[in-house]
This record gives structure tokens, sequence and C-alpha cells, in this order.
């Protein structure tokens, strides 16, 4: 758990991969780009003394991850987001039955979410009930820009979309994590507009819609749909490690979600590999705004929503009981190894 | 007589990044930037990221020719991208004259409508540093919805109000800004047009401007954040370049 000013917050990184991106990995120069261009995040946002080599970057083993996670990283609970990438990396960059594996092991600690895609047609609605069916799935990560054969990417609003998200419901997997990040391919379409998200919520307001990387630089668009729609949030991956590089950026962004969507809407996620969760959660979690910035927002930062916007509303998306997981891992594997439990000593049995 | 540098890079200023609506020039993605005496103007210029949007890299090449090769005593513009990966169809397009779609065979649009969206959100993010202007200037929520385009004058960098008599001066900067944006996108085209709208374009009553004032507030809020990511990621793969 996380300390602050005298009090334990519960923290649910919402944004966890394991992946490889190896040279032996790599089938496309796509794939090359890709982890370069992740490795340039890396680098833009993470302090010098805590920067990983790109040999360190393109794959990491479980312990380093159990590690930085959850030993240095001050996380209790983890959701893994894979991201397959199979046109640019032979097994995929980050699939399910890697993440699922390590899930399996240390289940009070890990969550992995599936992914669908579309254009996978009826291989990919069987593919989504086996990864229901093995692993359990609340969730899935969706990568509407991901290439496939000639298609640069595929819409949430679409018909074949809407097969997949009524298969989810049908499923009882009730969290859709739209990755909408920064403008890439394809062309001049854009495959990272969130605007299709809007009408995915509205058609199925029992399916939760996660935009991860909270659209930037769609923002504005996005927290225009999140004020109308009640089933939509933001996960702050991406924006979070803002914090310490950019703090007053940061409280912008976090001014104006809170603002627009609400302090239950936010979700936190460090990213991991990208940033280490042990960082980025000191820059948040220190975060205050200004009298000024309270001023323009209407609000605070407070302790009360700080705790909810670190693990208190993904635990209610993904039917965490903090008190009874707390009692869990008091004495698990991973308190074990990291000498950790008596953070959780005091909890309800 | 044959244009100078500094000339060249005055009128790059007026060249944006249009996901972020600052000026090429002080984002530090001018690599290098040659003027021979003939007036050969060479500019390579390198982005935050080998992936950044094609169509992006691809508005701020073209709008780099057409500003430049529209100074007097420029002879033959040559522009680069670098380390993109569409470097070899930007640069060839821009320089032979190729529409977008011929320089990209796998373009699935144009480049126009684009163009329009992010001019759409660069005037609503401009108009909140016109209004805050006008906030801190005394102009209450009626004064700001009723103002029209002829109620404002500029003259040497002030801008002058004009309340049905009573004058207000301010800083002419955020409202020649916002105006610029407004104009190229049809918001504001005449002297009798409203000055400021909602984020739908639409005119304001009174009880609409705290609304659009924070609509605006956002849209700011979303190209400075991008902004700072875009930053980010330039010093990390340009540090030569970035001054950040």
């Amino acid at each position: 758990m996380l300390q602050h000013q005298g009090e334990d917050i519960f923290v649910v990184d919402g944004h966890l991969h394991a992946w490889d991106a190896t040279e032996e990995n790599i089938i496309h120069e796509g794939g090359e780009q890709f982890i370069q261009c992740f490795y340039d995040y890396h680098t833009g946002f993470t302090p010098e003394e805590r920067q990983w080599t790109l040999d360190e970057f393109r794959t990491y083993s479980d312990e380093k991850l159990l590690s930085d996670v959850f030993g240095t990283g001050d996380v209790d609970v983890g959701i893994f987001q894979p991201t397959y990438l199979k046109e640019f990396y032979e097994d995929g960059f980050n699939t399910i039955d890697d993440c699922g594996a390590l899930a399996d092991q240390y289940s009070d600690r890990l969550i992995t979410n599936g992914r669908f895609d579309p254009r996978e047609g009826e291989a990919g609605l069987e593919e989504l009930e086996r990864q229901a069916r093995e692993y359990d799935i609340q969730g899935v990560k969706v990568y509407t820009a991901e290439w496939r054969g000639d298609s640069k990417g595929w819409r949430l609003d679409s018909d074949d979309a809407f097969e997949f998200l009524q298969k989810c419901v049908d499923l009882g997997v009730k969290n859709i994590h739209p990755h909408k990040g920064p403008t890439i391919r394809p062309l001049n379409r854009d495959a990272f507009d969130v605007a299709d998200v809007d009408d995915a919520a509205t058609s199925f307001p029992e399916l939760n819609f996660v935009v991860e990387h909270v659209g930037l630089p769609r923002l504005d668009d996005f927290c225009w749909i999140g004020t109308q729609e009640p089933n939509v949030y933001g996960g702050l991956a991406v924006a979070a490690p803002m914090a310490l590089d950019r703090p007053k950026k940061f409280r912008e962004i976090l001014g104006e979600l809170l603002y627009w969507l609400g302090e239950d809407k936010v979700l936190f996620g460090s990213d991991y590999a990208i940033w280490e969760p042990d960082w980025v959660l000191d820059a948040v979690v220190n975060t205050e705004f200004t009298e000024e910035e309270k001023a323009e927002y209407g609000l605070e930062f407070d302790m009360e929503t700080k705790k909810k916007v670190l693990g208190e509303n993904a635990a209610e998306l993904y039917d965490i009981d903090i008190e009874e997981r707390k009692a869990a891992l008091r004495d698990d594997e991973i308190s074990d190894e990291f000498d950790t439990g008596a953070q959780y000593e005091g909890a309800a049995d | 007589m044959a244009v100078t540098a500094d000339a060249v890079r005055d009128a790059l200023d007026s060249v944006t990044d249009p996901e972020l609506d600052e000026p090429i020039t002080d984002l530090d993605y001018i690599e290098t930037l040659k003027v021979s005496e003939r007036g050969d103007v060479d500019l390579a210029f390198a982005l935050p990221t080998a992936w950044c949007s094609p169509t992006f890299a691809w508005m701020m090449a073209t709008d780099a020719r057409d500003a430049v090769s529209a100074l007097n005593g420029v002879e033959e513009v040559r522009i680069e991208l670098l380390d993109h990966m569409h470097a070899d169809e930007v640069t060839r397009g821009v320089n032979e004259g190729l529409s977008f779609e011929t320089a990209f065979d796998t373009a699935d649009g144009e480049v126009a409508s684009t163009r329009e969206t992010l001019d759409r959100k660069a005037r609503l993010a401009r108009q909140y540093d016109a209004m805050e202007a006008l906030d801190d200037s005394g102009l209450n929520d009626r004064q700001i919805a009723d103002l029209r385009r002829g109620d404002v004058t500029f003259e040497e960098g002030r801008a002058t109000i004009d309340l049905d008599g009573l004058y207000v001066e301010l800083d002419a900067r955020p409202l020649e800004r916002y105006l610029e944006k407004a104009r190229t996108v049809g918001v504001v085209a005449d002297d009798g047009h409203r000055l400021f709208a909602s984020r739908d374009e639409e005119p304001l009553s009174p009880d609409d401007v705290p609304q659009a004032h924070r609509a605006s507030r956002l849209a700011k809020t979303n190209m400075g954040g991008q902004g700072g990511v875009c930053a980010s990621l330039h010093a990390a793969r340009n540090p030569e370049l970035a001054g950040d």
C-alpha cells in the first residue's frame, strides 16, 4: 500500500504489460519502431537515474515485474492490458496467455484482461470465449488502431464490433478498455478518434468503457463524451508520469477530468514497463492543486479523491472488496517475498 | 535582393504544428535552415516521434514550403522531413508539388478535413485566452456574449473594445490570435458577427458564457497537455534540437 500523510492508500494499477520486443520476436520493421517509440516515452518521462537500457526494456523477467510492481512499487493489485500486434511480433507483443499464466499464479495480485479484434470474425468470437473460459476475464483491452492485413484500424461503433461487445455482455466481460492514444498511423483517418466510444457506450449501458490514456490528444472530445455517458471512465496511463515531469500540465489534465467526469470515473495506471509505478505513484499522490486551481475547477485532489483514483474506482469495476483483499494479501507469496505483509495487519479477516 | 535567414525564420513562425497550435520554430523542430546568397532555401525538420501523424507532418512541410516561397528574394525551396517512417513520401511529395493522395498511395482521405477539424479546435482553445483577457479587463458575461467584431479595433499592439461608448484597452495578442483562427473557420467573417461562439460554433447568450469558457479551457488543456507529451518525446529523441 501507499503511505501518504499518515494514511494507507490501497493501490490498483490498472495498466500493466509483460511484453516481448526482443529482436528475435520482431517480424516487421513496425515492431522495432513500436518499441523504439515506447522507449522514447520511457526516457522522455523517466528520471535519469531510473532509466532502463533499451536491452532491459525489450523484455523483462516475471521476477523483475513482480519486484518493480509489488516490491518497490507499492501496488496491491495490478491489471494486465494485453496488446497483441501480431503483424509486428512473431508471438505477439504482450498476449493474454503470457499475462494469464502469471495472473493464475498470483491470482490475488494480478488480473489479466483479454482482448478482441472484430476483424477476426467467428474465430475471434471463439477466441474471446476461450479467454473467458480459461482466464475468467472481466475486461478486454481493445486496440482500434492495430493493423491487420490491409486494414489499418477499426471502430468500436461498427456492426462487427457491436457483435463482439454483445458477446462480452453474454460472457460477463464488463470492462472495455479502448486504447486511445497519440495519433499515429493510419495516415489521415484517425483510428484513435474517441467518437466511436460514444455510440458504443450508449448502445451497451451494461458495459463500462475505460478510455486509456484519457484520449490524449483528444482529451477535450473524450471529456465531452464522458459528461454524457455514465459508463465512460478515463485511464490515467501516459498522463500520470507527467505529474513528475510537467506537474502543472498534469494538474490541468487532472482538473479537467475531475471536473467533467467526476472523481469516481478516473483510474490510475502506470503503463509498466514504460514507467515504474514506484515513482509515478509518488508523483501522483503528492499532487496538490494550487488555490487558484481549486477555485478554477471548484474541487480538490484530497485524500478521499486520491483513494478513489488510485484504487477504489478500479476495485469497484473489478469487484475487489478492498478489506477482504487486504486480509488475503497479508501472508501471500508476494508479501513474503518483499516483506510487505505487515502493512495489511489490522485488515478484517 | 536575396532573402535573409532572419526573414525566412520569421515566415516560419506562422507555420504551426496543427495538433498543438504552436509554431514549429518554438517547438524546436527545425534541424537545419540554410539560405544561399542566391536565395535558395534548404530546410530540414524532425518531429517528436517517427510515428507522428504523417498527415500533420505533411501539413507542416507544405505550410513551410508555401510560407517561405511567398517571400521576396526566394529562389528554390527544398524541404526535408528527417527520421520519420514516411520521411521519403513527405519529402518527395512536398518538393515535387504532389497532392497528399498522390504522395501517399495508402491515404484514404484528404488533408483538408483534418486541417479543418484541428483549426476548429485551435479556435476554441484560443478563445480561452481571449475570454480570460477580457474577463481580467472587467467585462462581464453579457458584455462578452454580445461583443461583435466591429467593437474591437487594433493599434500598435493594443486592442480597444467599444462597449457602447465605454472603452476598454488591453494587450492585442490574445484577441488577434483568436481572430486569426476564428476567421479561418468562418466563425467571424465581418464586423457584424459576434466575436465568440460555443464549442459547436453557435452564438452565445450571457448564460452560455461560463460553459463556453470551460469548453475553451478544456480545448486549451488538451493541446497544452499533448504539447507536454510531445516536448518530452522530442527531448528524448532529438536532444540536440530540443531546448527543453
